[in-house]
């Protein structure tokens, strides 16, 4: 059994990466941050009483599972807000509407201009990232930034390991294209790829 | 000797694409670990609102885990006990093993004590009704008291 010390460890060791993960994921903040905290308490509750070794691979799975009602909800949510706009008619919301709140602009207001490289690196990768399909984006998360094996992101994501090195594949590609395409492969992140 | 260049052909070019192939995995591995490696980075660096936020999840959730593992040790004491009413059940048999006379002593007092007072209550509530009876009459209280008045209503 897991002291709350050892729980308290490794939730202070993962809680960061885990965030961003899933705000890459939701594209939400507030709601990643309430995703983390669903995940933390699951794995409190129902495996508090699991060897403290056992966490991170139950973490990645419970974290995974919570996304995935997140998007259940989301979609429900959505379909029935389709139906009510639909069913309501849009004369009185069209006016009301802003375009401009809808386009999806370039947040780079908090962003100095004298900003160092890396960050606006950091801040291209990680829309790169969100860009993902669902499945590559937790694939190439599991394998290579919580440095699981191939079979341990097989078994959490529920596929073969063939389809994991499938999916880590074309998460590296469609990341070293979508890069390419912002002239990141000029910051010497990989000349290899990109020349390619 | 055709067969046999084939045969070399083929495996040549199962070599070269071999060849490649760990190349490619070198390849994506060294761009995954780049990418990552500013992931991480970036991970490092949120603000101190979602901070905050974490670690109030993080006691949330230790504090949780603090409670479930407090209440599984209790739950597992009064289940080397057997259950709460045997527990107790057992526990009052041995006071009263211990305490015989005054237990009895106890018992026969509370006893005695309901007797009585029962009967106060029942005596008073009597008296009260008798004299709201008299008072309540026709005839006055004097009539009640008078000995010939009997005779003298037999006599009429």
């Amino acid at each position: 059994m897991a002291t709350p010390k050892e729980l308290s460890d490794f939730l202070a060791a993962v809680e960061r990466r885990a965030f961003k993960q899933t705000a890459y994921a939701v594209r939400d903040d507030h709601a990643a941050l309430d995703i983390v905290q669903d995940a933390m308490m699951k794995l409190a509750e129902k495996y508090g009483d699991h060897p403290a070794g056992e966490f991170p691979m139950l973490f990645q799975r419970i974290l995974q599972n919570t996304m995935r009602d997140f998007w259940r909800r989301q979609k429900v949510r959505n379909l029935w807000t389709t139906l009510l706009s639909s069913f309501g008619g849009n004369d009185a919301d069209g006016e009301d509407r802003d375009p401009l709140e809808t386009i999806d602009v370039e947040d780079d207001s908090d962003e100095p201009s004298a900003q160092l490289a890396r960050s606006q690196t950091i801040r291209l990768i990680e829309r790169a990232l969100e860009k993902l399909p669902a499945r590559q984006r937790e694939a190439f998360v599991l394998r290579y930034w919580e440095e699981m094996d191939v079979a341990e992101t097989a078994k959490i994501m529920g596929c073969s390991d063939g389809s994991v090195k499938t999916h880590c594949s074309r998460a590296v590609h469609a990341l070293a294209i979508e890069l390419k395409k912002q002239g990141l492969d000029k910051l010497g992140l990989s000349s290899a790829i990109f020349s390619k | 000797m055709n067969m046999h260049k084939d045969n070399m052909t083929n495996e040549k070019n199962i070599n070269l694409m071999d060849g490649n192939a760990s190349s490619n995995l070198v390849v994506e591995e060294q761009i995954a670990r780049n990418i990552v490696e500013l992931l991480s980075d970036r991970a490092q660096r949120i603000s101190s609102a979602e901070e905050q936020r974490l670690l109030a999840a993080r006691n949330l959730a230790v504090n949780r885990l603090v409670d479930l593992q407090a209440q599984a040790i209790s739950e597992h004491g009064i289940n080397q006990s057997g259950h709460v009413l045997g527990w107790f059940g057992r526990h009052a048999g041995q006071y009263f093993e211990q305490h015989r006379v005054m237990s009895a002593t106890l018992v026969v007092g509370a006893m005695l004590l309901t007797f009585f007072a029962v009967q106060q209550f029942g005596f008073n509530n009597n008296l009260e009704n008798s004299d709201a009876f008299l008072l309540a009459s026709d005839l006055p209280p004097e009539a009640y008291a008078d000995k010939g008045f009997d005779a003298w209503l037999d006599t009429n």
